[in-house]
């Protein structure tokens, strides 16, 4: 019998023993890791530490999620900065809420919000890129939502109106001038619509954004007069008239609108001269004309 | 951030085009369709003279006679900017800066086969065949058949569906 018991006890303490010879590993593995991280062998911390991350002893320890995200970082410096969809930066966001959400100590939590922001600054950066180099915008409103899906993380709270009003007019501004140069792109024409429009939606009063409509409808008008063959019949002259007419109202109410608020603005005036003399209303187009003259602006 | 701030900053410039300038060129050349000249002014060019100063009108009009032409004539655009009454055309438009000529340019071309068009109020009134006026923002022509009967034209009733008449 007190054999029996001698058996088991030291199979237990064996089982102990293993035990925590195997959390010393893990620890080892995890310590291995970031010593690599430090000597800039990301690519074999990484291999260190995916499996630090799935072991039962180290899996619930934010170190080795901070950690991870460190080490994922590194390799995505080298070659996923400039892409939009990156596995390596969607492990790293994910490491970091992981660890978040193991309730950090300040020192990682702090390191955890650098990082973050790091990477929401990246989104950013390549919205920029995507839009003003690329023309992207479809790609670019992607990577600029995820730049505030990111820096929200980092700091709860955040405010981004101010913000989306310079995106979206930014890319409004960009579209209105490409259809502007090219009215057959009526895929600019309705970027440009949207991000306009997104901007008044956050700030009703907003002068770019209402003259630049206003100026995208006016033009889309002239377009319309400019297309017509000089041999369209009478009924032909008539609907785009109609067209004409509806897009030159559009185009006032949005120019009215900083007129109402800046009568001096110099746009403003500019281009409600040029709305009533198309809608053939002499005594507005007069008026104007006067108002142009006043604040020195080249008409005719 | 700065970056969207300077692009966002842009403002579009209105195109300096003159819509109302083509709608009447338009016109003028739909104008055509509906009478019928004298046999001797379907020699030659078909010449559109317009009195007054309208720029933009002069060049829509330059444009459209070289694309199109009147039946075999080619169409020739003069402008002075008071009325000459040695030029022989087809059509005259008289300008609304030049409306003031309207009765001495209907009555030195009666029976001259002229088709006097203007752009001023009561202008069918006062001798001419055409008049273009605006309804509610759209360009439109007031007719007088009369007027354009006195002025040696024939002339096709289907334009009486299509204009506002005055008679």
């Amino acid at each position: 019998m007190s054999k029996w018991r001698n058996i088991i006890k030291t199979l237990t303490y064996s089982i102990l023993m293993l035990c925590v010879v195997n959390g010393f590993a893990q620890n080892d593995r995890l310590n291995r890791a970031q010593q690599l991280l430090q000597s800039k062998n990301a690519d074999l911390a990484k291999l260190a530490i995916d499996s630090v991350i799935v072991n039962p002893e180290t899996k619930g320890d934010y170190v080795s999620w901070t950690t991870r995200a460190y080490i994922y970082f590194e390799i995505y410096k080298r070659s996923d900065k400039l892409k939009l969809n990156s596995p390596l930066r969607d492990t790293i966001i994910s490491s970091l809420k992981r660890s978040n959400s193991l309730k950090p100590d300040e020192t990682f939590a702090t390191n955890n919000k650098k990082l973050l922001s790091n990477i929401s600054a990246g989104y950013f950066n390549l919205s920029k890129v995507l839009l003003m180099d690329s023309v992207n915008y479809k790609n670019s409103v992607v990577a600029y939502n995820r730049f505030k899906e990111n820096f929200i993380l980092a700091e709860p709270g955040t405010n981004f109106s101010s913000r989306d009003i310079e995106y979206y007019l930014a890319a409004g501004s960009l579209y209105s001038d490409i259809f502007n140069k090219d009215n057959k792109n009526t895929s600019a024409q309705e970027i440009a619509k949207i991000t306009l429009l997104k901007v008044l939606d956050i700030q009703p009063e907003n002068p770019s954004a209402n003259i630049n409509l206003g100026i995208m409808y006016y033009n889309q008008a002239v377009n319309l007069g400019k297309g017509l063959d000089y041999g369209a019949d009478f009924s032909q002259i008539d609907v785009v008239q109609e067209n004409i007419i509806k897009l030159a109202k559009q185009a006032e109410q949005f120019i009215i609108k900083v007129y109402k608020v800046d009568n001096k603005n110099v746009k403003a005036v500019e281009a409600l001269h040029s709305i009533y003399k198309m809608l053939n209303d002499k005594a507005k187009e007069e008026e104007f004309k006067k108002k142009c003259k006043e604040l020195n602006i080249k008409i005719d | 951030m700065l970056f969207f701030c300077v692009i966002s900053l842009r403002f579009q410039q209105p195109s300096n085009y003159d819509t109302n300038s083509k709608f009447k060129a338009v016109f003028l050349y739909n104008f055509t369709r509906y009478f019928e000249w004298s046999d001797k002014k379907k020699v030659g060019n078909f010449v559109i003279y317009v009195v007054g100063k309208n720029e933009n009108l002069i060049s829509e009009l330059k444009t459209l006679a070289s694309k199109k032409k009147v039946g075999n004539q080619d169409i020739e655009i003069k402008n002075s900017y008071a009325f000459d009454a040695s030029i022989n055309a087809n059509i005259i438009f008289l300008l609304s800066d030049q409306s003031k000529s309207l009765a001495d340019i209907t009555s030195k071309n009666k029976s001259k086969s002229t088709l006097v068009v203007a752009e001023n109020a009561n202008a069918c009134k006062a001798g001419s065949s055409i008049n273009f006026v605006v309804v509610e923002n759209k360009l439109k022509f007031e007719y007088s058949k009369n007027n354009a009967i006195k002025a040696g034209l024939k002339t096709n009733d289907d334009i009486k569906a299509l204009a506002i008449n005055i008679e």
